[in-house]
């Protein structure tokens, strides 16, 4: 008990840290989950359309017309090819759509006169043809069985206006997903810098020269003194974990008590093992403090920035990512992220999440064989 | 006499040198023998050995009559070590840091609150107790470090250079501490620069050189190893040549010299010395101010034995 209680007083000594990091990850996880709040609803987009009419607008024109000014921000240019290119060019207009002169007389005589269009071949530039196909698709199409101008552009608009039903098929709470992900990856930089502050500061204590030779000289077992001292280590990692889900299921509320928190928190609790056996890495490796302080910022916000942890994996350069591969938060952040869009919890499914947390597992047992290397190796120099 | 160490042709190599030198010594039950010699004379190293922090390459070491390693615990368990650097938790108090090291021996709570109480009071640091080390002299914390070494209430205590850089009040405290740890029955390995402290304190005493023992006795014995008996200082104002050729000439006198208005003279033996210089000083009318005469030293002794100063 005599190591455990002294542990947990010079732990305490070390409580401002602690509340330090809490304080941000609250802070800023908070503030992420407001700022990323990317919604999942159904909103249709609208493409930006510059209409060059030749013809006189009535009629069938002049419906064809309505319809894309409805469904498309119409755009207004100046009228000339060299700034409509400009316009296409700059991206300010996506589709441009050249009505020729005479285009209601020759449709109505049967004629089939050609719409020419420009665009600029992306993804509202399609949206932006789709919708001209469809009206001229239906024109076609009812044209056949109707007469009548009038009776065939009520036949069409009243086919169009029927819009569409979208439902989500998916049962996700995807802002809630989005929420937990933010906020455990955000914690990757609390739990790292916390862990690996607090464990080597008191490795450190324990490990001061004449402190450890004293332990040594003592009657307790020196084995015994290790292993209290690693066991009074992982509590403390354990806790700092448990705190973590606790106040993430305060913070993000009830997906964490979903499958999808199970496996949040398996994966933060295996980050959270890699932390301590970094901490164990560094706390044998290296003994001041000035030293393990400066380190720790470099490891935690080092890695957090390259890995992801502030701004989404998606934003980061491919190159960043690929130095990123050969640091345990990587892992750790690449698996939240598959977790916001995990709907079925098979093997199939799981076998992404299995093998990144086999490689965080791989990193323990690293850091594991090194700091057992640096400990036989200072133990032989002495 | 019983033993408590027994140290046999201890030998112990850093590479190619030779920090201890086959070196056979015991220390006796009850009695504070004083380690003396320079820097890398091989003290620590020898402490070092006994206290099986370092493997040594040959000979014996035995405590309490059983051979020691680094298993040991049951030895381990009455012994006490006060190290030359202060070593204690900067996060913890006073209390606490003498409640760490002495629950490293002590299980029982009570017992400890008891020892705990006991060690401030013969360190001096009651009023300390919720102190830092942070917010200690130099003195006060010497004093913390040696109450963290012996509050278990060992049988057997190293002090390694305890007073160190320490003012005259918590010297005088930490001196008066040793010779109370000594009346209640410790047996004490003392090793220290400081001569004067080692004459106060010690029983016996082991002087090395280069990992060796060049002399070992008593203070007085190693005292009598002296060619000389008495050494006598003067303040004397601008002295001539022809007068301390003069004086080279009294009976005893070993060597004579004249340095910054003093006069140094080393008598081989006899105790009126200074009366016949008196006397010879006031017939030549030179005026004299301060005259100082004491024994020789144990520096003295080294300086002999070594042709150096224990402090080189």
């Amino acid at each position: 008990m005599t190591v455990f209680k002294t542990f947990l007083k010079v732990l305490n000594k070390y409580k401002g840290t602690l509340i330090l990091y809490t304080v941000i990850l609250i802070f800023f996880a908070g503030f992420n989950i407001e700022t990323n709040d990317t919604g999942t609803d159904f909103v249709s987009s609208k493409p930006d359309v510059l209409i060059v009419n030749q013809d006189e607008e009535v009629g069938i024109t002049k419906s064809l017309v309505h319809y894309m000014e409805d469904h498309s921000n119409m755009v207004a240019i100046k009228d000339t090819e060299e700034a409509r290119d400009d316009a296409l060019f700059y991206r300010d207009v996506n589709y441009i759509i050249y009505i020729p002169a005479h285009y209601r007389e020759d449709f109505l005589a049967g004629k089939n006169p050609v719409i020419v269009v420009k665009s600029t071949g992306d993804y509202q530039s399609s949206l932006a043809e789709l919708l001209l196909t469809r009206y001229l698709k239906l024109a076609e199409f009812y044209q056949i069985i109707e007469v009548n101008e009038d009776a065939l552009i009520e036949q069409i608009e009243t086919t169009l206006s029927k819009e569409p039903v979208v439902e989500m098929t998916s049962h996700l709470d995807r802002n809630q997903l989005e929420k937990a992900t933010r906020y455990f990856n955000f914690a990757n930089y609390c739990i790292l810098a916390g862990c690996i502050y607090v464990v080597c500061f008191i490795l450190s204590s324990f490990k001061t020269k004449g402190v450890h030779k004293r332990t040594i000289i003592s009657s307790t077992n020196y084995k015994t003194f290790n292993r209290k001292l690693l066991l009074s280590n992982a509590l403390f990692a354990f806790v700092l974990w448990a705190f973590y889900i606790v106040l993430g299921i305060i913070l993000v509320g009830d997906v964490l008590l979903s499958m999808h928190g199970i496996f949040y928190a398996i994966n933060s609790f295996l980050f959270t093992l890699c932390a301590l056996t970094i901490a164990f890495l560094i706390g044998n490796a290296i003994a001041n403090k000035n030293a393990i302080s400066g380190l720790v910022n470099v490891i935690a916000l080092g890695s957090s920035f390259l890995c992801g942890a502030f701004v989404p994996m998606e934003w980061l350069p491919d190159k960043v990512l690929a130095i990123a591969h050969i640091l345990p938060s990587y892992w750790y952040i690449k698996t939240n992220e598959y977790l916001k869009g995990l709907e079925v919890f098979d093997m199939d499914a799981l076998k992404p999440i299995i093998c990144n947390m086999g490689v965080i597992v791989v990193f323990i047992v690293i850091f594991i064989i090194l700091t057992n290397f640096i400990s036989h190796k200072k133990q032989i120099q002495k | 006499m019983k033993n408590i160490i027994e140290v046999k042709n201890l030998t112990k190599t850093y590479k190619r040198l030779k920090a201890v030198d086959n070196l056979t010594f015991e220390v006796h039950e009850g009695e504070i023998l004083g380690l003396l010699g320079p820097n890398g004379s091989g003290k620590t190293t020898t402490i070092n050995c006994i206290l099986s922090l370092l493997k040594y390459d040959a000979g014996s070491i035995s405590i309490f009559g059983r051979e020691m390693q680094p298993n040991a615990y049951d030895i381990k368990k009455e012994i006490g070590v006060v190290f030359q650097e202060v070593a204690v938790f900067e996060e913890l108090n006073v209390y606490d840091n003498i409640d760490y090291f002495c629950g490293l021996y002590i299980q029982d709570k009570k017992v400890r609150k008891t020892y705990i109480k006991e060690a401030l009071e013969l360190v001096g640091l009651e009023e300390f107790q919720k102190f830092y080390p942070k917010q200690l002299s130099g003195g006060l914390l010497r004093r913390l470090n040696i109450a963290c070494g012996i509050a278990h209430k060992p049988k057997l205590i190293f002090l390694d250079e305890p007073t160190v850089a320490v003012d005259p009040q918590s010297r005088n405290n930490i001196l008066d501490g040793i010779q109370t740890l000594r009346k209640k029955g410790a047996t004490i390995i003392y090793t220290t620069h400081y001569m004067e402290e080692v004459e106060m304190l010690c029983d016996r005493i082991l002087i090395l050189d280069k990992g060796k023992i060049l002399a070992s006795g008593t203070n007085d014995a190693l005292k009598a190893l002296a060619h000389i008996e008495e050494k006598v200082s003067i303040e004397v104002m601008d002295l001539e040549e022809t007068y301390i050729e003069k004086i080279q000439k009294f009976k005893n006198v070993e060597e004579v010299s004249y340095q910054n208005n003093l006069l140094f003279i080393t008598y081989k033996k006899g105790n009126n010395n200074v009366t016949e210089l008196i006397d010879y000083l006031k017939e030549e009318g030179i005026h004299y101010n301060k005259i100082y005469s004491e024994r020789p030293t144990l520096n003295d002794v080294f300086l002999e034995l070594t042709g150096k100063e224990l402090r080189d």
